[in-house]
C-alpha cells in the first residue's frame, strides 16, 4: 500500500517536472525569439496540430505519455494557466497571450483534454459519461478553433463615403492600404440618435450636478423638471442638418424668485457650444447627442462574381460569401451628419468548429443544472 | 416608476424578509415565514418589472442595476435553497448581503440615466448580464457555506459539502452560459468571439479558479483543503464584476460602464 502510494507520487514528479521544463523551454524561447508570431499555425499547420492532438486520444491511460491526462494534470495547468492570466489581467501594455509560456501551457491544456477524452472513450457509457463528453469534448474543439485556428482569421478595416464604391483597406494596426477580395459600394449611412440633455455644470470640474445623483433633463420641446432646486422648461430645441442643436431654457429658482433664461447648445466640429451661467461656479450646458443607432445601406461584390444588397447595423453583420461585413465606425466629428461609414471585414474559416464547440459545452453546462455535485 | 421610489419597495421586502426568515427560525410552522418572503421577493421583482417598464431598455445597464439585479437573486438562491436543503443560516445570509447591496445602491447610487449604445442593442444583453449575476449569487452561497464549514471542526460539516458541491456545478453551469452568450454575441457585434479583453481576462480567471476546485477531487486534494479556493475564487469573481473599471489595464476595456 505505502509502496503503491510512493509509486503515484513518483509519476506525479515526473509530470510537474515534465510541465515546469515545458514551460522553462517556453520562457527561454519568449527570450530569445520574442513575441510568438500567431501566423505560423497558419493552415495546414493548425490542422495537422489538431490531428495530431487528437491522436492522443488513442495512446493508453496507463503509459508515461497517458498519465499526462490526469486530474492533477489539468490542476496544474489551471492553477498555471491562472498565474499567468493574473499578470495579463493586472500589468498595462502586457503582450502575455501572444507569448510562448502561454501558447505552451495552452498546447498542454489541449493535450491534457485530448488524453482524459481518449480515457473516458475506452470505457464509454452513455448515463455516466455524456456530461462529461459534452464538456471535454466541446472544450477541445472550442480551444483547438479559437486558437491555432484563429491564425486563418483575416480582418480589415475599409472606408467608404457615399456614392462611392472601394476595394482598398487596412489590415489590423496597419496603415498601408491593400486590395481586398471584395467592394464595397455605400448607397447610404444613416444615424439616430438620443435627444441631447440639460444638466447643470460645475464649471471647474465638470461633474454633473447635483453632485453624485446628476439629474438631467431630455432636450424636448415642452420639457420640465427640476436640478437641484431649479425649476427647468426647454422652451424651444432646434436640431437642423449640419447645424449643432440648440434650446432656448427657462430655469426658475423655487427659493429666491430667480429666472434664468437663454439659449445653450453642445455645438459641434464648427459650431462652439453655448452655456447660461448660474453663478461664478455653475452653468447650464447641453450634453452632446448619443449615438441610438447607425447604419449603412451598401452592395459588396465578392472575386468569384457574389453581388449582395443589404444593410448593415451593429450587432446586424452582412454575409457575403465567406466574408462577413461589420458596421464599425462613421465620421464621429460629423455625428449623424457624416457621411463616411466604416467597416469590419472578417473572414473566419474556423467559425463552424467554434460554434460546434460552444454549443457542446453550453449543452454540457445545462447538464450541470441537473446533476448538481453529484460525482460520476 | 424610478429609481426615487427605490427606497420604499427596497425596505418593504427587507422587512418582509427580515421578518419571514425569523418566522422560519421562531414559529413551528414554516407557513408564515414562506409567506413573508415570498412576498419580499414579488414585492422586489415588481420594482424591477416597474422600473423596466418606464424605461426604454432592460435596467442592466449600469453597476447600480447590475447590483439591484443581484440584490434580489441572492436571496432567491438562498431561499431555493432553504426550501431544498432546510438551511435556515444560508436563508438569513442570502438576506444580510442583500441589505448589504440595497445600502450600496441608495448611498452610491451610480444610476445615472444612460442610454443604450447600439452595441448593447442585442438580444444577448438581457441572458448575457442576468445569467451571470444569477451564477455570481449562487457563487455567494456557496462562499458562505464554504467559510462556515471551514470554521467548523473537522468531521462535523454534516450535509454542507455536497450543499456547497450543488451550489458550485450549478453556479458553475451559469458562469459559463453566461460567458458563451457574451462570446456570441461578441461575434455579431466587433467580429470576434474572444479578444482578452480585460473583463474576458478576468471572467476567465474566475471560471479556471472554479474549474481548480471543480477538479480537486481529481487531484486527490482534501475536501477540506480543496474549500480554501472558494473564497480566493469568489475573490477573482467580485474583481471581474465590480473590480476591473478600477485597473490600470481596464483603459481601453470594451465593458466599461
Amino acid at each position: 500500500m505505502a509502496g503503491k502510494s510512493k509509486g503515484k507520487q513518483e509519476t506525479f514528479i515526473r509530470e510537474l517536472l515534465f510541465i515546469l521544463a515545458v514551460t522553462i523551454a517556453g520562457f527561454a524561447l519568449q527570450f530569445v525569439i520574442g513575441t510568438l508570431d500567431f501566423a505560423i499555425f497558419a493552415w495546414p499547420v493548425n490542422i495537422v496540430l489538431a490531428a495530431l492532438l487528437l491522436a492522443l486520444a488513442f495512446i493508453k491511460p496507463d503509459s508515461a505519455a497517458g498519465k499526462f491526462g490526469s486530474g492533477r494534470v489539468s490542476v496544474i495547468l489551471l492553477v498555471s494557466i491562472t498565474v499567468m492570466s493574473i499578470y495579463m489581467g493586472l500589468v498595462p501594455g502586457n503582450d502575455v497571450k501572444h507569448s510562448w509560456p502561454f501558447a505552451f501551457t495552452y498546447l498542454m491544456i489541449m493535450a491534457n483534454l485530448a488524453l482524459t477524452i481518449g480515457r473516458r472513450m475506452r470505457n464509454f457509457k452513455l448515463k455516466r459519461d455524456y456530461s462529461f463528453m459534452l464538456n471535454h469534448f466541446g472544450l477541445f474543439l472550442l480551444l483547438v478553433a479559437a486558437g491555432p485556428g484563429s491564425a486563418d482569421m483575416h480582418r480589415y478595416f475599409i472606408r467608404v463615403a457615399e456614392g462611392q464604391t472601394e476595394w482598398r483597406g487596412e489590415g489590423e494596426g496597419s496603415q498601408t492600404p491593400k486590395e481586398l477580395p471584395l467592394a464595397i459600394t455605400l448607397n447610404d449611412f444613416s444615424m439616430e440618435e438620443y435627444s441631447p440633455r440639460i444638466a447643470l455644470i460645475d464649471k471647474a470640474t465638470g461633474e454633473t450636478q447635483p453632485s453624485g445623483k446628476p439629474s438631467l433633463i431630455d432636450c424636448v420641446e415642452g420639457t420640465e423638471g427640476i436640478i437641484a432646486g431649479w425649476s427647468v422648461a426647454v422652451d424651444t430645441f432646434e436640431y437642423r442638418p449640419r447645424m449643432a442643436p440648440r434650446a432656448y431654457i427657462t430655469a426658475t429658482r423655487k427659493a429666491g424668485n430667480s429666472v434664468l433664461s437663454g439659449w445653450v447648445s453642445c455645438g459641434n466640429h464648427f459650431q462652439p457650444f453655448s452655456v447660461l451661467d448660474v453663478s461664478e461656479k455653475l452653468c447650464f450646458a447641453m450634453t452632446f447627442p448619443e449615438p441610438k443607432k447607425f447604419s449603412s445601406d451598401v452592395i459588396v461584390y465578392t472575386k468569384s462574381g457574389v453581388e449582395k444588397k443589404g444593410v448593415v447595423e451593429v450587432n446586424k453583420p452582412l454575409t457575403a460569401g465567406s466574408w462577413k461585413v461589420y458596421q464599425y465606425s462613421y465620421d464621429t466629428r460629423a455625428g449623424r451628419d457624416s457621411e463616411i461609414s466604416v467597416f469590419e471585414l472578417v473572414y473566419d474559416p474556423w467559425i463552424i468548429p467554434v460554434y460546434a464547440g460552444i454549443i457542446l459545452v453550453m449543452l454540457g453546462s445545462l447538464t450541470l443544472f441537473w446533476r448538481g455535485g453529484k460525482k460520476e | 416608476m424610478s429609481w426615487s421610489e427605490f427606497i420604499y419597495f427596497a425596505a418593504g421586502s427587507l422587512i418582509l424578509w427580515y421578518n419571514g426568515t425569523l418566522a422560519l427560525y421562531k414559529s413551528k410552522n414554516a407557513l408564515w415565514g414562506n409567506l413573508l418572503i415570498a412576498g419580499g421577493i414579488l414585492l422586489f421583482a415588481a420594482f424591477i418589472g416597474l422600473l423596466w417598464a418606464s424605461m426604454d431598455h432592460p435596467p442592466l445597464r449600469t453597476m447600480g442595476e447590475t447590483r439591484l439585479w443581484y440584490s434580489l437573486f441572492i436571496v432567491l438562491v438562498g431561499y431555493a435553497t432553504y426550501l431544498r436543503w432546510k438551511y435556515k443560516w444560508l436563508m438569513a445570509y442570502s438576506v444580510v448581503v442583500s441589505t448589504v447591496f440595497v445600502l450600496v445602491n441608495l448611498l452610491k447610487p451610480e444610476i445615472h440615466t444612460t442610454n443604450l449604445m447600439p452595441a448593447l442593442q442585442s438580444i444577448w444583453f438581457v441572458p448575457h448580464v442576468t445569467v451571470y449575476i444569477l451564477s455570481y449569487a449562487m457563487m455567494g452561497a456557496a462562499t458562505i457555506a464554504a467559510l462556515i464549514a471551514l470554521w467548523r471542526e473537522e468531521g462535523k460539516e454534516g450535509e454542507l459539502f455536497a450543499l456547497i458541491d450543488n451550489l458550485i456545478f450549478i453556479g458553475f453551469g451559469f458562469l459559463i452560459a453566461g460567458m458563451l452568450m457574451g462570446a456570441i454575441w461578441a461575434k455579431e457585434a466587433w467580429g470576434d468571439y474572444w479578444t482578452w479583453d480585460p473583463k474576458e481576462v478576468w471572467a476567465f480567471i474566475t471560471a479556471a479558479s472554479y474549474l481548480v476546485y471543480l477538479h480537486a477531487s481529481y487531484a486527490n486534494i482534501p475536501k477540506r483543503k480543496a474549500l480554501l479556493i472558494i473564497p480566493l475564487a469568489f475573490i477573482m469573481l467580485i474583481i471581474t464584476w465590480l473590480g476591473v473599471e478600477y485597473l490600470a489595464v481596464a483603459q481601453e476595456s470594451i465593458h466599461s460602464y
